[in-house]
C-alpha cells in the first residue's frame, strides 16, 4: 500500500481519502500463472459473443432490409374480422339456378329497461309492423325484463322502417332463414329444413351433413325448366282426371341422372305443415309423401318390358317366338285374361304391343322362376334403390315364388316397385344394357358411372324396336309426339286394397323413351286413381291418361334438351326400328 | 454544453421515436380501413345473397308464364317450326320491288324491341294481351334453345313488311308496361315471401 501513494498527483486530496493506486499490478508467482491461463479463455468467450452478435446483426439486416427474403410469420398477419361462420350451403340446379339458399333475417327485440315511453313505442311499432297486437307489445315493454322478442324474422323493408323510428331500447338480432324461391315446384326433391336448420326432407335431409358448414353450393342434376314442364303436365293430367295423385320422372338413360322428379300432391317447403287452401282434402302426410322414391306400386303392364327382355336375353324365346293367347289361363282360384287381347297365337312383339297378359305369363313360365328372380335381381328390382334421399321405398314381392307368382309377376302384378326403380331398370333396357344407379347430383361430363351389364346389347336393341312398336301400333298410340321417335309402354293396374284388387281404382302409367334411334331420355308418368272424363270417352287407362301427358312433356322438353326432330317416316328410321321378322308385313293395329 | 456525440444520439433517438409512432398510427389507420372494407364487402355479399334469392323468386317459371300470357303471348315452339340445318330452310321467294331497302327479318330470337321497331309510332293501339296474328313462337325468354329455331317460313317469306308493322305496335307497349309494373311488384314479392316463411315457423 505504501508504494501506491507515490503515484497520487493531487496534492490537495486528504490522505485518508486517497484512492487505491490505478497502475496495473503485475503479479508474479502462482497468480501470474493463473492469469496467463485465463487469457485464452477470455479470448474464446469474446469470440463467441462476437459471433453471436454478428449472427443477430445479420438476421436483423435480413429481416428489415431485404424484403421478401423470408415469409412473414402467421402470427404477425392482421386479421381484423374473423370470417363469418359458414352457414348452410346453397342448392342449385344443373344450370346454376338457385333452389335453396340461406338468408340472414333480422329479428327485433327490446330491452324494456331502456324504453322511455312504452305506450308511445308500442303505438309506433304496431303502426310499422303488421301482425302485432298493441296490448301485447305494451305488456312486453312494461314487463321490466332485460330482453323480450317483439317480432322474429323481419323483412329488410320492415327492419329499415323500425330503424327509421329511431327509438332507444330496440335492437336487432340477426338470424338465419332457409329460403326456397321456387316453392312447391321442387318440394320433394329439395325438401325443407326445420328448426335449427336440420334437414327434414328431400336433399336437405339426405345430404344434411354435407350441406352444413359448407361454402360452395351443391349442384343437383335437376333441370328447373324440365321440372316445371313435368310439374305442369302432371298437374294437368291429375286435374283433368280428378286423380288422387301422380308421379313423374325424367331421367337421362345413359348416365342415370334425374332431370326432373315430381310427386303430386306436393307441399310448399316454406310452410310444409299447412293445408293447401285449394285442396283441403289433402292431408299433410299425403302431400309430404314422395310417390317417386318412397311409394311402391304394382305397376302393371309396364313391367312386361322386363319379362320380355329377360325372355329374349335368356334365350327362353326369341323375336319370332309365338305363344298361344287364345284362351285365358286358369290356375288355382286365379284367371289370367287379356284386356286388349287378340285371342289368337301371338308373336313376342305382338304380345308386348297389345299388352297381352296371357302371352307375358307364358313368357315368364318359359323363363322360369329361378331365372326370373335372377334377372329381377340384376335389374335392381328386388332390393331398395340407392339415391341421395332418405325417402326410399323397398320393393315388395312374395316370399315364396310359386308358379302363379311367376305368371302374375310376368305382367306386373304381385310385385310392387318404386317408380324410381322402374325408370332405372327401364333405362338399362334401352341404353345398351347397362344399369347405372340413379342420382340427383349433377355428374361431370363423361363422369357417368361404369354401371353393370344386365342384358346384352343385342337384347337392348330388340327392346328399342319393341318399345317403338308399342307406340306405333300398340297401346301407346296416344303419345303423339311426332318427330321425336318415342317408344314406350303403357301400364294400367288395378290397385290393391287390403287383400283384393279394387276394380275401379286404377294406377295408370306410361314409360316413354326418346329418341328410340339412340335413346337419351326417359319420361315416366304415373297417375294414381284417375277417373274417366268426357274427353277420354270414359277411359282412364294409361293410353288415355299417362301416355298423352308423356307425349306433351316430350314435345316441350325435347327442344330444351337439344333433341332434334326427325322425319319418322324416313325409310332409314323405319328400317332401323322394325324387327326383322315384321319387316314388309302388314301389322294389325291395336 | 452538449457535446457532438450526445447531440448525434439525441437526434437518432428523436427520429426513431417519431418514425415509430408515425408508422404505428399509419398501421392503425390502415387496420381501421381494412376492417371497414371487410365489413362493407360482407354487407355487399349479404345483399347479393338477398338479390340472388329475389332474382330466383322473380324468375319462377310460373310467374314468367303468367307475364308471358299478359304481355307477350308466346307459345312453345311447334315441332314443325324446328329446323335442324340451314339447308332445311326454304329459300325466300323473290321480294316484290319496293322503294325502301328490305327490313331486317324478324327472327324468333329478337323478341326484345329493336330500336328500329320502337320508333314506329304506336298509333293504332293494339291491346297488349292480344297477340299479333303471326306472333313468333318462343319457349321462354331466358332459355337457350339448342336446336336452330326459325319461324315457319311462310309468313316471313311472303309478307315481311306486313309482319313488321303488325308486330311493331304490340311489342313496345308490352315491354314498357312490363318495366313499369316490375318495381312495385318486386318490392312486395320478397317481403311477402319472407313474411310467409316467418309466419309458418
Amino acid at each position: 500500500m505504501s508504494a501506491a501513494f507515490q503515484f497520487d498527483d493531487n496534492p490537495c486530496r486528504p490522505r485518508h481519502f486517497k484512492p487505491p493506486p490505478c497502475m496495473p499490478v503485475v503479479p508474479d508467482g502462482p497468480a501470474k500463472r493463473a492469469l496467463d491461463g485465463c487469457r485464452p479463455r477470455l479470448l474464446i468467450m469474446s469470440l463467441a459473443f462476437i459471433i453471436a452478435f454478428v449472427v443477430i446483426a445479420g438476421r436483423l439486416i435480413q429481416v428489415t432490409l431485404l424484403p421478401g427474403s423470408i415469409t412473414v410469420p402467421r402470427i404477425a398477419r392482421f386479421d381484423p374480422v374473423p370470417p363469418p361462420p359458414p352457414g348452410r350451403a346453397d342448392i342449385v340446379d344443373r344450370n346454376g339456378k338457385l333452389l335453396a339458399t340461406t338468408l340472414e333475417s333480422p329479428s327485433l327485440y327490446a330491452n324494456p329497461r331502456q324504453i322511455i315511453d312504452a305506450a308511445d313505442v308500442a303505438q309506433k311499432l304496431v303502426a310499422t309492423l303488421p301482425g302485432l297486437n298493441r296490448n301485447e307489445v305494451y305488456a312486453k315493454l312494461t314487463s321490466g325484463k332485460g330482453f323480450v322478442w317483439i317480432k322474429r324474422h323481419l323483412t329488410p323493408d320492415q327492419a329499415y322502417a323500425v330503424n327509421q323510428l329511431g327509438l332507444p331500447g330496440l335492437q336487432f338480432q340477426h338470424e338465419e332463414r332457409r329460403v326456397y324461391p321456387y316453392g312447391a315446384l321442387l318440394s320433394h326433391v329439395v325438401g325443407f329444413t326445420g328448426i335449427d336448420d336440420n334437414g327434414e326432407a328431400g336433399i336437405e335431409r339426405g345430404l344434411d351433413s354435407s350441406l352444413r358448414g359448407r361454402q360452395e353450393s351443391v349442384q343437383l342434376s335437376i333441370d328447373l325448366r324440365l321440372q316445371y314442364i313435368l310439374h305442369e303436365e302432371l298437374a294437368r293430367v291429375v286435374d283433368d282426371f280428378t286423380a288422387r295423385g301422380g308421379a313423374g320422372l325424367i331421367m337421362n338413360v345413359n348416365t342415370g341422372e334425374i332431370l326432373a322428379m315430381v310427386s303430386l300432391p306436393d307441399f310448399d317447403p316454406s310452410h310444409p305443415d299447412t293445408l293447401d287452401p285449394r285442396h283441403p282434402e289433402w292431408t299433410v302426410a299425403e302431400r309430404m309423401f314422395n310417390r317417386v322414391t318412397l311409394g311402391d306400386y304394382e305397376i302393371g303392364s309396364v313391367f312386361k318390358i322386363f319379362t320380355t327382355a329377360m325372355g329374349l336375353d335368356s334365350g327362353a324365346t326369341s323375336m319370332t317366338g309365338r305363344f298361344d293367347a287364345t284362351y285365358p289361363i286358369h290356375i288355382g282360384r286365379f284367371t289370367i285374361s287379356d284386356y286388349h287381347g287378340k285371342h289368337r297365337w301371338e308373336t313376342v312383339p305382338e304380345i308386348l304391343m297389345y299388352s297381352s297378359n296371357i302371352g307375358e305369363a307364358k313368357i315368364a313360365l318359359a323363363v322360369g322362376a329361378d331365372r326370373q328372380q335372377e334377372y329381377l335381381r340384376r335389374f335392381g328390382l328386388m332390393s331398395a334403390p340407392t339415391l341421395e334421399l332418405k325417402e326410399i321405398g323397398r320393393p315388395h314381392y312374395p316370399a315364396k315364388w310359386r308358379e302363379v307368382n311367376v305368371m302374375t309377376i310376368g305382367f306386373g302384378h304381385g310385385i310392387s316397385e318404386t317408380p324410381l326403380q322402374i325408370a332405372s331398370a327401364g333405362s338399362a333396357l334401352v341404353n345398351g344394357g347397362i344399369l347405372r344407379p340413379a342420382t340427383l347430383l349433377k355428374l361431370p361430363p363423361g363422369g357417368a358411372p361404369q354401371g353393370t351389364r344386365v342384358i346384352s346389347a343385342e337384347t337392348s336393341d330388340h327392346m328399342r324396336k319393341l318399345l317403338r312398336m308399342v307406340v306405333l301400333y300398340g297401346t301407346g298410340e296416344m303419345v303423339d309426339a311426332p318427330g321425336y321417335v318415342v317408344g314406350g309402354k303403357t301400364g294400367t293396374a288395378d290397385k290393391v286394397e287390403g287383400k283384393h284388387y279394387a276394380e275401379r281404382k286404377l294406377l295408370s302409367s306410361f314409360l316413354g323413351v326418346f329418341p328410340m334411334t339412340a335413346p337419351k331420355y326417359l319420361v315416366l308418368v304415373m297417375v294414381d286413381e284417375p277417373h274417366p272424363n268426357k274427353s277420354s270417352h270414359g277411359y282412364a287407362t294409361a293410353g288415355w291418361t299417362a301416355a298423352p301427358a308423356v307425349g306433351r312433356t316430350i314435345v316441350r322438353i325435347a327442344p330444351l334438351l337439344g333433341v332434334q326432330p326427325v322425319d319418322e317416316s324416313s325409310p332409314s328410321i323405319v328400317q332401323a326400328l322394325t324387327p326383322e321378322s315384321m319387316q314388309g308385313k302388314r301389322i294389325e293395329a291395336y | 454544453m452538449i457535446r457532438l456525440p450526445t447531440l448525434f444520439w439525441l437526434i437518432i433517438v428523436a427520429t426513431t421515436g417519431f418514425a415509430m409512432f408515425a408508422i404505428k398510427y399509419q398501421v392503425q389507420g390502415l387496420a381501421d380501413r381494412l376492417t371497414r372494407t371487410v365489413k362493407q364487402a360482407d354487407d355487399v355479399e349479404r345483399d347479393i345473397r338477398v338479390l340472388d334469392a329475389e332474382w330466383a323468386y322473380l324468375n319462377r317459371p310460373d310467374a314468367l308464364a303468367q307475364m308471358n300470357q299478359r304481355f307477350l303471348s308466346l307459345v312453345p315452339i311447334a315441332t314443325k317450326q324446328l329446323r335442324t340445318s340451314v339447308a332445311d330452310i326454304p329459300m325466300r321467294p323473290a321480294p316484290p320491288p319496293l322503294p325502301p331497302p328490305p327490313p331486317p327479318v324478324v327472327t324468333v330470337a329478337a323478341t326484345a324491341p329493336t330500336p328500329d321497331a320502337a320508333t314506329i309510332p304506336a298509333g293504332n293501339s293494339t291491346p297488349p294481351a292480344v297477340a299479333p296474328p303471326d306472333a313468333p313462337a318462343q319457349v321462354r325468354l331466358d332459355e337457350p334453345v339448342s336446336a336452330v329455331a326459325t319461324e315457319s317460313p311462310n309468313p316471313v317469306a311472303t309478307t315481311p313488311h306486313e309482319k313488321r308493322i303488325a308486330a311493331a305496335p304490340a311489342r313496345p307497349t308490352a315491354v314498357k308496361t312490363a318495366s313499369r309494373q316490375a318495381p312495385t311488384h318486386r318490392a312486395a314479392s320478397l317481403n311477402e315471401l319472407i313474411a310467409q316463411i316467418t309466419e309458418s315457423r
